[in-house]
C-alpha cells in the first residue's frame, strides 16, 4: 500500500477520489429525490379506491424490487439511448446519434429503484395512522387539505422516516453500481486509480473509507430529523 | 405542427450534443477503458494516457478523421459498441473467434509476443535464432529454420507453462514429441521451479517477462529465442467495431498498415512496453 499515492494534485489521486465522492454525493442526493417524489406518487396509487391504479403501482414495486439493480441500469442504458433515438427519427426524421448524458441514465436508474422502496415505506406510514384520527377530524370539520396537512403529513413523516433513512443508505451504495457505465464515482475513480497504478488496495481502501464516511455522516441527518419529527411524542 | 417539430428536434439535439456521422466517418468515437496500463490508462491528473492513446491519435490523422475518445468501463463495453455510444473499441481487446461472431476488428495493431526464459547459469543462456521475432500464421524459410532450432536447443528438456493457455498449445503442436512439458495452475509457481531448476526453461508471454525483469523477482532469469506471434498465440490485439461497418474496420486496417510499416507501432510499443509489442506485417 502506498498512501503518497493520494496527494492532491497533479501528482497523486486524492483530487480524482474526491471529485468522484462528490459526484457520488451528487447522484445519490438527486436519486433519492427522484425515488421519493415516485415513492408518494406509487404509494398514493396503492392507497387509491381505483383497483386499475392499484395494479399498476403493485406491477411496479413488483418488478422493480424484484430484478437486480444492475439489471435496470444495463437496460436503461443500453435501451435508453436506442429507445430516444427512434423516437427522434420515429417522430421527427431526425437520424443523427443521440444519447441520454450519462449522468441523466445514472440518476433515473437509481431513482426508480430508490421509489420502488420508498412506495412500501410511505404506503405503509399512512397505513400506521389510525382511521379512528381521520374520522374524527372529518367529525369535528375539517376539510380534506386541513385533514391531509394536519393529520397525515406529520404523522406519517415520523412513522416513514427510520424506512427512507434506511432507503438513503441503499441509494447512496447503490450508486457504486453505475460506474459500469463509465460515470466516474467513486468506485470508477477507484478502478481507474488502480488499474493505473498497479495498487489496488490503497484506492479500494480509499473508496470504502469515502463510503463509511458519506453514510455515517447522512445517518446523523436523518438521526436529527426523526428527533425534530417525534418532538410531540413522548417516550414513557 | 411541423415548425413545433422542427424546434423540439433541435431542442433534443442541442441537449444531447449529438452528432451526425452517416457513412463518412469524418468522426470517429473511439471507447477505451482507462485503467490498464501501459496500454491505456489514466494518470494522476485525470488524462487518459498509453500506448493505445498514442496509437489512435496517430491513427486517425493517417484517417484524416477527427477523433473523440471516450472512456468506458469495461463491463459492458462490447454492448455498448452495438447500442452506438461510439464507434470503435480500442482497449488491448484481443481479437478472439468468440468475439468475432458479434463485432469485427481491424486488422491487429499488437501482438504481445511469446518468450523462452532459462536460468543465466543455464548452457542455453545464449540460445539465438536467425530471426528475432517470428508470426507463425506464415512462416518463412529462415522461420521454419528458426522453429528447427528452437526444437533441436531443446529436445530432451523439460520445459514448463502455464496450464490451458496459449503457449501450452504451441508447445503441444511444435515440440509435443521431443520435450516434456510440465504444466503449472500459475506463472508464479513456475517461476520458483524453474528458479530451483527443476524445468530446463519455460515459456510465457513477453508482457508477463518484461515487468517482473524489471522487478527484483526476475533475479538470475534470462529471455532467450525469439519472440513468436501468430498460429496457436491468436491474432492479436485490434480495433473492435460494428459488424455493419465494415468500411470503418477497412479505414482502420489501412491506418494500421501504414503504422506499421513506417515504424510508428514499434516506436510507441517500446516506449509504452518497453520492447516491441507491434504486431507484424
Amino acid at each position: 500500500m502506498d498512501f503518497t499515492l493520494l496527494v492532491f494534485g497533479d501528482d497523486g489521486w486524492g483530487d480524482e477520489m474526491l471529485r468522484g465522492a462528490l459526484m457520488t454525493m451528487v447522484v445519490a442526493v438527486c436519486s433519492y429525490l427522484l425515488g421519493v417524489v415516485i415513492g408518494i406518487f406509487f404509494a398514493s396509487l396503492k392507497l387509491s379506491q381505483l383497483v386499475v391504479l392499484r395494479y399498476v403501482a403493485d406491477f411496479y414495486t413488483t418488478v422493480i424490487r424484484g430484478i437486480p439493480e444492475l439489471l435496470v441500469i444495463y437496460l436503461v442504458f443500453f435501451g435508453g439511448g436506442a429507445l430516444l433515438r427512434s423516437v427522434a427519427s420515429g417522430l421527427f426524421g431526425y437520424e443523427g446519434y443521440i444519447d441520454l448524458p450519462l449522468f441523466i441514465t445514472g440518476v433515473i436508474c437509481i431513482g426508480v429503484s430508490a421509489g420502488a422502496y420508498n412506495t412500501e415505506v410511505i404506503r405503509g406510514a399512512v397505513l400506521a395512522v389510525p382511521v379512528g384520527q381521520i374520522e374524527a377530524a372529518k367529525a369535528i370539520g375539517m376539510s380534506t387539505s386541513k385533514r391531509f396537512w394536519r393529520i397525515l403529513v406529520p404523522q406519517v413523516s415520523r412513522y416513514a422516516l427510520p424506512g427512507l433513512a434506511n432507503v438513503w443508505q441503499l441509494t447512496l451504495k447503490e450508486t457504486s453500481l453505475i460506474s459500469v457505465i463509465g460515470l466516474v464515482e467513486i468506485m470508477r475513480s477507484a478502478q481507474v486509480a488502480s488499474g493505473s497504478t498497479k495498487e489496488p488496495f490503497t484506492f479500494y481502501l480509499t473508496a470504502a473509507i469515502l463510503y463509511l464516511g458519506l453514510t455515517s455522516i447522512s445517518n446523523r441527518g436523518f438521526l436529527r430529523a426523526e428527533a425534530w419529527a417525534s418532538k410531540g411524542v413522548r417516550y414513557s | 405542427m411541423k415548425r413545433l417539430s422542427i424546434v423540439l428536434m433541435t431542442l433534443v439535439a442541442t441537449m444531447f450534443a449529438g452528432q451526425s456521422i452517416a457513412g463518412s466517418w469524418s468522426k470517429i468515437r473511439i471507447a477505451t477503458e482507462g485503467a490498464y496500463a501501459p496500454w491505456n490508462f489514466t494518470d494522476s491528473s485525470g488524462k487518459l494516457v498509453g500506448f493505445e492513446l498514442d496509437l489512435a491519435q496517430d491513427l486517425c490523422k493517417r484517417m484524416n478523421a477527427e477523433c473523440e475518445i471516450v472512456a468506458q468501463a469495461w463491463d459492458g463495453i462490447i454492448p455498448a459498441l452495438q447500442a452506438g455510444k461510439y464507434d470503435a473499441i480500442m482497449a488491448g481487446m484481443s481479437i478472439t473467434d468468440k468475439r468475432k461472431k458479434v463485432i469485427t476488428f481491424s486488422r491487429n495493431y499488437a501482438a504481445t509476443p511469446a518468450r523462452f526464459v532459462v536460468s543465466d547459469k543455464s548452457p542455453m543462456a545464449n540460445f539465438k535464432t536467425g530471426v528475432e521475432a517470428m508470426n507463425l500464421n506464415e512462416i518463412d524459410a529462415k522461420e521454419k529454420a528458426a522453429i528447427d532450432d528452437i526444437v533441436m536447443q531443446f529436445k530432451g528438456k523439460t520445459i514448463g507453462v502455464q496450464t490451458s493457455t496459449t503457449h501450452e498449445n504451441f508447445l503441444r503442436e511444435y515440440l509435443g514429441n521431443d520435450v516434456t512439458i510440465r504444466t503449472y495452475d500459475t506463472q508464479e509457481n513456475l517461476d520458483l521451479d524453474l528458479q530451483a531448476g527443476r524445468v530446463d526453461t519455460a515459456l510465457a508471454s513477453m508482457s508477463y517477462w518484461v515487468p517482473l525483469f524489471d522487478s527484483d523477482k526476475g533475479e538470475g532469469m534470462k529471455m532467450v529465442g525469439p519472440g513468436m506471434t501468430g498460429g496457436p498465440f491468436g491474432h492479436g490485439v485490434g480495433v473492435g467495431i460494428r459488424q455493419k461497418d465494415q468500411d470503418l474496420a477497412d479505414m482502420f486496417s489501412t491506418a494500421i498498415n501504414g503504422a506499421i510499416a513506417d515504424g510508428t507501432v514499434s516506436k510507441l510499443a517500446i516506449k509504452w512496453f518497453g520492447f516491441d509489442a507491434s504486431s507484424k506485417q
